[in-house]
């Protein structure tokens, strides 16, 4: 079962496994930073992933080619925060209003619901059919090692998308606001802010970087219908793996998974490539139940 | 900056259809002036402060900010009319700093930066102590200083109605009577109104200009501190828990 393993071949692996875990922690910090603000756990996380790779990949085949690859992933981001924003706003949001009883809780089975609807829509738009946007890029050369092209391109847009993020929540008065209510909701209603409002556009945030993971790994894996369910399992494994409602987990965990894929893959057999992030969990769970950055509620 | 008249009239409010937990409440709140609302639990003291902010939407009645109606508005946009809401408990954000919290505490001037920077100096001069920790997450803060700026943090946008819901809910006496000195320095700089629910009655007392005492949601007795003096207070809480009408 072990596999020899050069030092180059084993150094390929990991940076493989680093910029895969880049792309995943685009997908968990969404789920988390939405938990993190409106309470919910959105299970139709995966679903805005595969809008988004669709809507990337339809703007790149049918508008602007693969050359502009680049181009097509603002207006995938952004309309899928658009989406977001709606699906908040007419499903979500009347349970924040009118002090609906464990509305938290009714909320995610909604997007249970949703999960559903928009994977057996997509099913029915586009049929069984395979797509991909394709990739002009070129194969990258990192000393002795060879990636593909769009595989690096994914990893270094999503290493900006995090920047920008960062940016966004850190230097910001809506950042400011989002980062209040995840930590007191009652609190940034008293400073004035329009919390169903904020709630909306965390929303749109968080499924828009679904969206551009979706986007970004649309070349790398194919586009179909069914493609946001091991985006979901794997963005709630990393949650479990870096601490629910935690920023750093969502990217330490996204990196630990990536790697660990990676590696498990090298070092023992690459058919079991979804089993090693189970037994990082699973280790994890065992050594640590909160996660990496989990916490306990903090209060002052 | 000076404080804001409320007019509430009639109001009746409660969290369940058909059952009210305030009745028909009608009080004046004169500017600048602190108005204490007493009474046992379960009278409605802070079912009236979350329905005039906005948290609960009253089932009849009105309430009036200097004229204007605004029982049927959210908390969001009643902050913007310059009333800022002092829940129960520490209504900070734990792992932002003293000044985040300070700067959330500005919200509403965030489009006007030159104001807001003068807000938080003024603020600073008015509470020393916390400018040394504005860059200390308020989760790191003494129980006294988290105190402090929790009432900093209402002052910033200069309000000119405080609601201040149970201010000394389990502190310690000297805790307590911090909180008191941090609402008398609000009340001196700002010349706020004060609207004040504490079960604390001698110190509500003695900052108060009017005693309000409010049972099973009703008004059974309001008038001036020189009227509703301690003894009195007691006396008619007394009366209310033993079911003594009027």
């Amino acid at each position: 079962m072990w596999l020899a393993v050069s030092p180059g071949l084993l150094a390929q692996f990991t940076l493989a496994g680093l910029m895969m875990g880049v792309l995943y922690a685009l997908m968990a910090l969404g789920i988390t930073f939405i938990y993190g603000v409106m309470k919910t756990i959105n299970w139709a996380m995966g679903e805005f992933y595969m809008i988004g790779s669709f809507v990337q990949y339809l703007i790149v085949s049918h508008l602007l080619g693969p050359d502009l690859w680049w181009l097509a992933l603002p207006a995938t981001a952004a309309s899928v925060f658009v989406l977001g924003m709606l699906v908040q706003r007419l499903l979500l949001r009347p349970m924040f209003v009118g002090g609906v009883e464990r509305r938290d809780e009714y909320a995610t089975v909604i997007t249970i619901a949703l999960l559903l609807l928009l994977r057996s829509l997509a099913a029915v738009i586009n049929g069984p059919y395979q797509h991909t946007p394709g990739s002009h890029l070129p194969d990258v050369t990192l000393g002795p090692l060879s990636v593909p092209g769009a595989e690096v391109a994914a990893a270094v847009v999503g290493v900006l998308v995090l920047g920008l993020f960062f940016l966004l929540l850190h230097r910001t008065w809506p950042g400011l606001a989002l980062r209040a209510a995840a930590q007191n909701r009652i609190g940034v209603q008293t400073a004035g802010v329009d919390l169903l409002r904020l709630d909306m556009v965390a929303f749109g945030i968080g499924v828009s970087l679904a969206a551009v993971a979706g986007g970004l790994l649309a070349p790398v894996y194919l586009v179909y219908p069914t493609n946001g369910a091991v985006a979901t399992t794997k963005g709630f494994e990393i949650i479990v793996i870096g601490g629910l409602g935690s920023i750093w987990g969502a990217l330490v965990g996204g990196l630990l998974l990536g790697l660990a894929e990676a590696l498990g893959s090298a070092l023992i057999a690459p058919a079991y490539q979804n089993a090693y992030g189970f037994l990082l969990l699973i280790l994890l769970l065992l050594i640590r139940p909160i996660g990496l950055f989990g916490e306990r509620a903090r209060v002052v | 900056m000076s404080g804001a008249h409320l007019a509430i009239r009639e109001l009746s409010a409660g969290y369940q259809p058909g059952i009210d937990v305030v009745r028909e409440v009608t009080l004046d709140l004169p500017p600048g002036r602190v108005t204490a609302v007493v009474g046992p639990n379960g009278a409605g003291k802070s079912t009236l402060l979350k329905t005039v902010f906005g948290f609960l939407r009253p089932r009849a009645g009105q309430v009036t900010l200097d004229g204007r109606p605004i029982h049927s508005l959210g908390p969001h946009r009643i902050k913007g009319l310059g009333v800022g809401y002092v829940p129960q408990g520490l209504n900070l954000f734990p792992q932002l700093t003293v000044e985040e919290n300070l700067r959330m505490g500005g919200w509403t001037l965030r489009r006007d930066g030159r104001r807001l920077r003068a807000r938080l100096d003024q603020v600073y001069d008015l509470f020393p102590a916390l400018r040394q920790h504005r860059r200390r997450p308020a989760h790191e803060l003494s129980g006294g200083q988290a105190r402090m700026l929790a009432t900093a943090r209402e002052v910033v946008p200069e309000p000119r109605l405080l609601l201040v819901d149970e201010p000394t809910a389990g502190l310690s006496p000297a805790l307590s009577g911090q909180v008191y000195e941090f609402l008398a320095t609000v009340r001196r700089a700002l010349g706020t109104s004060l609207l004040l629910v504490d079960q604390q009655i001698q110190e509500a007392l003695e900052i108060a200009d009017h005693v309000v005492l409010m049972d099973l949601g009703r008004v059974r007795a309001q008038g001036p501190r020189a009227e509703m003096h301690l003894a009195r207070v007691r006396a008619l809480i007394q009366r209310c828990l033993e079911g003594v009408d009027g």
